[in-house]
């Protein structure tokens, strides 16, 4: 990678282009005479840096960054698979990107939101789904909703939400913006949700539900998850699936057949959207048929006169964003479940599961493995049994030196020193290997040069950062 | 198609190393009786055939040589360049920037657009974006009432309809309240109990208000309440007086303006700011420049992770983690590629255009502007006949303005029209074509 850059602003060299402004061809009036002087501004602290000056910037930052068309990026949880480029053609084509959301001839992006609600429901096993969300989490958020909305109506008061403590963050988070308390429920030594908790639990008759991931943070399939899904719903609650881990589950088992009733699905983590260094992502959210009328409006329903969008909805939360979801990441996960197809997405899972074991059997030769089965998309290693006090942060660190991107490092946080792998299955074997084999020099380091793993990254634009003093002292702007 | 690389001879090869005979092997744990045989849908099309039927559905979407509609999503030029430093794969391609020194690159640009949007605003601190504008002002709202720790909150009506009920959803979660007023309501309205006053500006209706006056009368009422304004358009910025210049708490706004496009409403940018006292509270993510443990050399990493919902789960500002990065880089790209020069003569020609408009629509009889306030690039008329004007204005191949019905009901006449510096001298003639012919026109009134 690439020597430092100067930030833009140190660019400046004066060029007063107006390249992307058309010649203005009307007539003009005295700009006082239309807006009070006491309302304009005076200076505007951005400077003028021609054309050239400015790609060759961006250029220089691109090559300071690490993406999946770089190589293997395995961070767990986070689904980092190949995003074709037929999906950016079509995102990119005027006929999607250059329609205003309050235009009246829409069919044809009405028909690609119904159309690929259709298919989410069938890979999920659910009813009817919303394509607004913006992400996971904000699918989160309306999934919660959605259960408060639920309850509401009944004039049930539950206000509670079961999450284990090896979810996603977001989760209790969510739940919160909704308006939950939590009851963190500790899970067992096999990474799984307790029975007799979370009976307990749920026995007390304030808890509206519980979220849950499955496969979970630890890689691994919640064998009893039907029997999980049963004693919330014997005890009146509903059950939340986060859909953050879904991509080995693809073609093989769907959310509403382990018997849950609430899911939001990550379109930029299983559906190969880009993730666009931290979005935009989609996250929309699939219920079953109880839920429809919860949905978040607008919806899309079909008339005599075809599709058409409707506002009007009596137990509808209501709206969670402007206009219509993140459009433009819809189309594109969409091309993707079309150019797959039955076989393709069933592929996805069997392939992801089979390069995630393949990883785990190799790097457990090495690394301590907490859950010693057979995982599904992700594995959990640790830095346990490593000598010279050689941590997980060093390990993923010298990881960037190799050449690659490092694992989800301090997560779940039910595992000390956490390294959690996710290959997926746009991997190929020889990719998988040189990253054993990386793995395997890195171990031998930690044994007889630890030093150097303690000082890495060495060959990236910058060594270690110094996070404590960044937020002691933060400097968020120049 | 798929996109995995494997032949069946390396699939065998690794099902050996993990010692079992086969792919369902790996799926034991999963209870027999829910495993699917193989999902319910089409077989999966090659890269010609995706493209013929995604076509063919885009057929269906018009595509008009000019507009004047905007309404919270406007018809900027984008220079080219934009799409080309975002289309590099090694910023698309990744994720959030954890590794920080394996993502540099990012995260200078992440840095430098919350620099600009500073620059831009004058406000103290913006963090690294929201979802889109709408959620930006329901986080805005929550965080007041978290600052304040009081559960009121004002809205004014001239913010945007679909902004206000994202508003009422995210209060209604919660158990935040609100109130909706006209601003000459706002001193009657105002007691101890506001967490905030939330007001755009200039307003969903296009009329400019001075904001110095608002925030005198809500800090001479209410010292303690947060005063936060949105915007849908903040090109403006070129020339009105910007947010920092006039004691707002939290500015919020949405960023489609800057270099991204309509793409049906999303993704679109959700651009927070705040004063810098606020600091800890803001939602979302943030990037801090920093230097080496062991070195000299600065660099830029994720910080103030504390607030954030990974570390403390539901003690967290915000649950907000994936934003819309990418697009708050197209702003990062297109604020400077204009510069301060373009910034000022976008802003220029967005009034001049938009004024040039309104001066000649006052010639026509019939028409009656109805803003009494100056106005950005939106305003409001009154039309003899609403749908000869919409049928007119498609004919000349114009999207046409937004009728105000949509909204509200009672507003039956009325549009809004937004003229933007792409609306070229020869599109402002079409639309004046068809405004004549719907003043001329009478029938068509179905």
């Amino acid at each position: 990678m690439d020597e430092k850059e100067l930030l833009i602003f140190q660019k400046g060299n004066n060029s007063t282009h107006t390249n992307f402004i058309p010649k203005l061809d009307i007539e003009i009036e005295k700009l006082e005479n239309i807006i009070p002087r006491n309302l304009l501004r005076d200076d505007i602290p951005i400077p003028d840096v021609s054309e050239v000056e400015i790609v060759r910037h961006y250029i220089k930052l691109s090559r300071m960054n690490y993406g999946v068309d770089s190589g293997i990026y395995p961070l767990g949880s986070c689904t980092m698979k190949y995003n074709p480029k037929i999906n950016e053609y079509v995102a990119r084509l005027a006929e999607f990107s250059q329609i205003h959301p309050l235009q009246e001839e829409n069919e044809g992006t009405l028909q690609l939101i119904n159309a690929i609600s259709v298919l989410l429901a069938e890979i999920t096993g659910m009813d009817g789904f919303t394509l607004q969300p913006a992400a996971g989490a904000h699918g989160e958020l309306v999934g919660l909703l959605i259960i408060k909305k639920y309850f509401e109506m009944k004039g049930v008061k539950k206000n509670k939400i079961i999450v284990p403590d090896s979810a996603h963050g977001t989760n209790p988070a969510s739940a919160k913006m909704a308006g939950f308390s939590i009851i963190e429920l500790q899970s067992n030594q096999n990474g799984e949700v307790p029975l007799d908790h979370l009976e307990f639990a749920m026995q007390q008759g304030d808890v509206a539900g519980i979220m849950l991931t499955n496969p979970n943070t630890l890689g691994v399939f919640d064998r009893e998850i039907l029997k999980i899904t049963k004693i919330v719903h014997k005890h009146g609650g509903l059950c939340y699936y986060d859909g953050a881990n879904l991509n080995p589950m693809l073609g093989i088992c769907r959310p509403r057949d382990m018997g849950f009733d609430i899911v939001h699905l990550n379109l930029h983590k299983t559906f190969s959207t880009p993730h666009g260094g931290g979005g935009p992502g989609s996250g929309p959210v699939g219920v079953i048929k109880e839920l429809i009328p919860f949905l978040p409006t607008p919806c899309i329903i079909t008339t005599d006169e075809g599709l058409v969008c409707t506002q009007d909805r009596d137990h509808s939360i209501g709206r969670i964003k402007a206009f219509w979801g993140n459009f433009g990441i819809i189309v594109r996960a969409y091309v993707y479940i079309l150019s797959l197809g039955a076989e393709g997405l069933k592929r996805v899972g069997q392939i992801a599961v089979l390069n995630a074991n393949y990883l785990r059997i190799q790097l457990q030769k090495k690394y301590y493995l907490p859950y010693d089965r057979i995982c599904k998309h992700e594995f959990v290693l640790t830095d346990k049994n490593l000598p010279n006090e050689v941590t997980t942060e060093d390990i993923a660190k010298r990881i960037l030196d190799y050449g690659y991107y490092a694992p989800t490092i301090y997560f779940p946080l039910i595992v000390n020193g956490a390294m959690m792998v996710e290959p997926t299955e746009t991997e190929s074997k020889k990719s998988l290997d040189n990253f054993i084999e990386a793995m395997y020099k890195i171990y031998d380091e930690a044994f007889n040069e630890p030093d150097r793993l303690k000082s890495a990254p060495l060959n990236t634009p910058v060594g270690r950062l110094d996070a404590v003093n960044a937020a002691r002292n933060p400097i968020l702007k120049e | 198609m798929d996109f995995v690389s494997h032949d069946d001879d390396t699939i065998a090869e690794m099902l050996k190393v993990i010692g079992v005979d086969k792919i369902e092997d790996l799926f034991d744990d999963i209870p027999k009786d829910i495993l699917i045989n193989g999902l319910n849908l089409p077989e999966g099309l090659s890269e010609p055939d995706v493209l013929m039927k995604l076509k063919k559905l885009g057929k269906k979407n018009a595509v008009y040589s000019n507009s004047f509609l905007g309404a919270g999503c406007y018809f900027h030029y984008i220079p080219t360049l934009v799409d080309f430093v975002v289309s590099r794969s090694e910023f698309y391609t990744s994720y959030t920037p954890y590794q920080a020194e394996a993502s540099q690159g990012y995260l200078q640009a992440i840095f430098e657009y919350q620099s600009v949007i500073s620059r831009l605003t004058k406000m103290d601190v913006a963090n690294a974006s929201m979802y889109d504008g709408s959620t930006a002002l329901a986080e805005a709202a929550i965080m007041a009432s978290a600052i304040t720790r009081k559960n009121q909150i004002i809205l004014i009506e001239g913010i945007h309809p679909e902004y206000i009920e994202v508003v009422k959803t995210y209060c209604w979660g919660q158990d935040i309240k609100h109130k909706i007023i006209s601003l000459e309501k706002l001193d009657d309205e105002l007691n101890q109990e506001i967490a905030a006053v939330l007001f755009q500006n200039p307003s969903f209706f296009g009329d400019i208000e001075d904001t110095s006056k608002i925030v005198n009368l809500i800090r001479k009422k209410n010292p303690n309440c947060l005063i936060v304004q949105v915007m849908t358009d903040p090109t403006c910025l070129g020339i009105l007086k910007p947010p920092g210049e006039t004691d707002i708490d939290i500015f919020v706004a949405e960023g489609q303006s800057f270099g991204i496009n309509p793409s049906f409403g999303g993704p679109g940018l959700g651009i927070f700011t705040a004063k810098e006292k606020f600091l800890r509270k803001i939602p979302g993510r943030l990037v801090g420049k920093t230097k080496e443990i062991n070195g000299t050399l600065n660099g830029f990493l994720l910080t103030l992770q504390a607030r954030e919902q990974h570390i403390r789960r539901e003690k967290a500002s915000s649950n907000i983690c994936t934003n819309q990065a990418l697009c708050s880089l197209s702003a990062l790209i297109y604020l400077v590629s204009l510069g301060k020069t373009g910034l000022r003569e976008i802003a220029t020609q967005n009034v001049q255009k938009s004024q040039f408009v309104k001066n000649k629509l006052k010639k026509i009889p019939g028409y009656e502007i109805l803003n009494t306030k100056p106005t950005y690039n939106e305003f409001m008329v009154k039309c003899p006949n609403v749908s000869t004007l919409i049928r007119e204005c498609k004919k000349q191949d114009l999207l046409p303005p937004l009728q105000l019905s949509k909204y509200y009901p009672h507003m039956k006449n009325v549009v809004l029209i937004c003229v933007t510096e792409s609306n070229t001298k020869e599109s402002i003639e079409k639309l004046f074509n068809a405004l004549e012919l719907a003043n001329n026109n009478t029938e068509g009134t179905a």
